[in-house]
Order: C-alpha cells, then structure tokens, then sequence
C-alpha cells in the first residue's frame, strides 16, 4: 500500500534534478553503462543537459534568487525564470504577470542581469548532494508564497490553487497499489 | 517541474536479495516498483531521491521475505499550470501537434490553442500565419510552451485492437501567448534596436538578425 505523506514535500529547479543526477554518476560519455543509473533517469538527464540547466551553479542560482528579491516575484514566477532562462524581454512578459506594471523601464536592465547570472561561464563544480542543504533551499522558496495574500493576474491565481491544494497533507491510503505503467 | 514527494509504503522485500545491505536492497525495490511510472495526481516518478526511515523487517507467517514500511522522497516530474516548458514537436496532424520532452512523450497541443490565423498545409506541418510572414512549425524546432492543464485519464478495462498506447498522464499546451512558440519565431518577433543587438551578441548564439523586421510587442505573438 502506498500512504502519501506529503505530496509536495519541495520543489526542485532543473538545476537540482541534475546535479542529483550527476551526483550518482550519470554523464553524457561512454562511461554511463557502468553508472548505477537507470535508463529511464539517463533519458531525464539527457533533455537536462540540452535545456538551461547545464551551465548553472548554486552559486549563480542563489545570486539571482537574491537580485530578484526586489520584483517580489512569485515562487512560480521564480522557477520558471531559473529553468527557461528567457532572452528577449518578450519571454519575460509570458512568465512573470504584470511585467510592465511591476518593472516598468527596467525590464531591459533585467534580462541583462538574467543572461550575466544564470549561465556561469565553464563547467560547474560537482558538488555533492547534501539533502540539508537542499532542503534549507526549497524552505526558502516555500517561504516566498503565502497563497492566498497577494493580489494576482488570472494566470497566477489558477497556478496558486493548483500549489495549494498539492500543499496540502493527503493522506489517501489506496487498497491496492495504483500504479499505471507508463508506456514509452 | 519536478517535485519531492514524501511516501509511506510497505514493501516485500524477496528472500533472495538477503545478500545485499538493507538500504540497498530496498532502494533498489523501490526503483524497480516506482521509477517511470505515473502516480496518479502526483505525477511521474523520475527517480528515488532518499530513504528517510525503514521500519519493520517484520516476517509474516507462511512467507519467506520480510516486509518493511519504508518512508521515502521521489522526485517526481508534475509541472503546474502555467509553467513554461521546452520541447519539439514529435507528431503533427490536423487536431494539432503533439510534443515531447525526451523522457515524456504525452504533450498534446490542441489546434484550438495555436495562435490564431494557423493553418495545417499539406505536407503535415503547422504554419502560423503572422500578418503575411509565414512562419512554419518543423519537426526539429524547440518550441517553448505553456503548460495548460494535466490529465490523468482513468486507466481503459478494454481497448480496441488498433488504439494508441494508453497513456496515464496527459498534459495540455499550449503556444497562444506572448514569447511562445518555436523559438525562431520568438527571435523574429522582437523589434530591432540597438539594445536588442547588444542581447543577441550576449547571447553566443547565431541567429540571422533580422534586418528592417519592426513586427510590435502589441501584436499578440
């Protein structure tokens, strides 16, 4: 039988799925077939290693965490942002609600800081998981968004609920175990 | 994208992995019952982050394994709605396209929610019709989307001889927005000055830089 604790027990950016990954030993060369990771997680690996993700260091991620405190951006707004990495000011305006009204002329100024911090230059240090460590860094973005408080677009308010409701302990205890095969 | 999700299981743990130490043992018990497969409302489960208590060891009565309550966090892939993903175009056909992600495949991208003057040409691809620039949808672009809604459609008790596969965990998107698209056609419809310029250089990449293209952010993209 399987007993959800806790459905949202923390977010986790691209950036920490793969350093876990890394940390157990995946990598793009032909060393991976002795690796003690599974094929299904190479595959999760393999789209990581292509997207955003694969020149960041926790360092960069918490200096741009740390920069954007002003904004007051929402804990979705802020995932978003660290995973997509976006471009043109274009790209902003889809994730962040409201950009023009909260940053105004300053958008420009903020896309540079985003490319600037976001992907460090070289190759990120292996760092090893340390799970309080990790944790300490979801706490902080738990932190960030009280649901109900802040007035948002509708946009947010769907994203809200839907973190809300996953936030929340469920304790649905199944007979039997209801696991459908995900066929590839 | 991805979660941690705290679960209580009780896990049988065969005789034959006596041999090994405990914690790998049961890790390896839990990948086998639990990676790559969709939880329902909790997503797919990407990988087995830590065992946080094992509890038991408890033998029942005409059984030779031993049963454990095992407390454990997986990382589980769920993206809420309204996040922006990236991924290419796997299949497209006239209800719309179908996405993937590499490792999830299940991303439909209904026609109703392209952007609005699209139209499916003849050789299977969607172009999306921009005040006269045609802009074509391919099979390698990375498309930058919106996550629109998840399903977690029951599983079928019978199906037809020549269905798709089922799949247990469908997700809607959806390129109806600013900044959304292939990300060509998100470059090319950025108004050009010199600041922009200054961006693309930042950048490292090599996209042609569109000369004389004044297309404005007003324009719904």
């Amino acid at each position: 039988m399987i007993l959800r604790l806790q459905t949202n027990a923390g977010t986790l950016t691209n950036f920490e799925v793969l350093d876990f990954l890394r940390s157990r030993g995946a990598s793009t060369d032909s060393t991976r077939v002795i690796a003690n990771v599974a094929p299904s997680e190479f595959q999760v690996y393999d789209y990581l290693v292509q997207s955003a993700a694969r020149n960041q260091t926790r360092e960069s991620i918490d200096e741009f965490l740390t920069s954007w405190v002003k904004f007051d951006p929402a804990k979705a707004e802020k995932l978003n942002l660290i995973n997509i990495k976006p471009s043109p000011a274009i790209e902003i305006d889809s994730i962040v609600e409201n950009c023009e009204q909260r940053m105004g002329n300053e958008d420009e100024a903020l896309v540079k800081m985003i490319i600037e911090m976001l992907p460090a230059p070289g190759k990120p240090e292996g760092t090893n998981e340390d799970p309080t460590e990790v944790v300490a860094d979801q706490e902080a973005m738990e932190a960030v968004l009280p649901p109900s408080t802040k007035p948002r677009g509708t946009n947010e308010e769907e994203t809200v609920e839907t973190v809300g409701d996953q936030d929340s302990v469920q304790t649905l205890s199944f007979s039997t175990v209801t696991i459908y095969l995900y066929v590839v | 994208m991805f979660f941690l999700s705290l679960i209580k299981h009780t896990l049988r743990l065969p005789p034959h992995l006596l041999n090994l130490p405990l914690d790998q043992a049961i890790k390896g018990e839990l990948e086998t019952l639990f990676l790559d497969k969709v939880i329902a409302n909790l997503g797919l489960c990407v990988s087995v982050y830590d065992i946080r208590n094992i509890d038991g060891g408890f033998i029942f009565p005409g059984d030779g394994a031993s049963t454990f309550t095992v407390n454990f966090r997986l990382i589980m892939f769920r993206p809420f709605v309204g996040e922006v993903l990236s991924g290419e175009v796997e299949e497209s056909d006239a209800k719309g396209l179908r996405l993937s992600l590499g490792f999830f495949k299940d991303i439909t991208l209904p026609a109703h929610l392209l952007p609005n003057p699209s139209k499916f040409g003849e050789d299977g691809k969607w172009t999306w019709d921009f005040n006269g620039t045609e802009l074509p949808i391919e099979k390698e672009d990375e498309i930058r989307f919106k996550v629109n809604s998840i399903r977690y459609p029951p599983i079928p008790v019978e199906q037809e001889k020549d269905a798709k596969p089922f799949a247990p965990m469908v997700i809607t998107a959806s390129i109806d927005f600013d900044g959304l698209g292939p990300i060509s056609c998100v470059y090319a419809n950025v108004t050009t000055n010199t600041s922009n310029e200054h961006l693309f250089s930042l950048e490292g990449e090599s996209f042609g830089f569109f000369d004389g293209v004044t297309l404005s952010k007003a324009c719904k993209c």
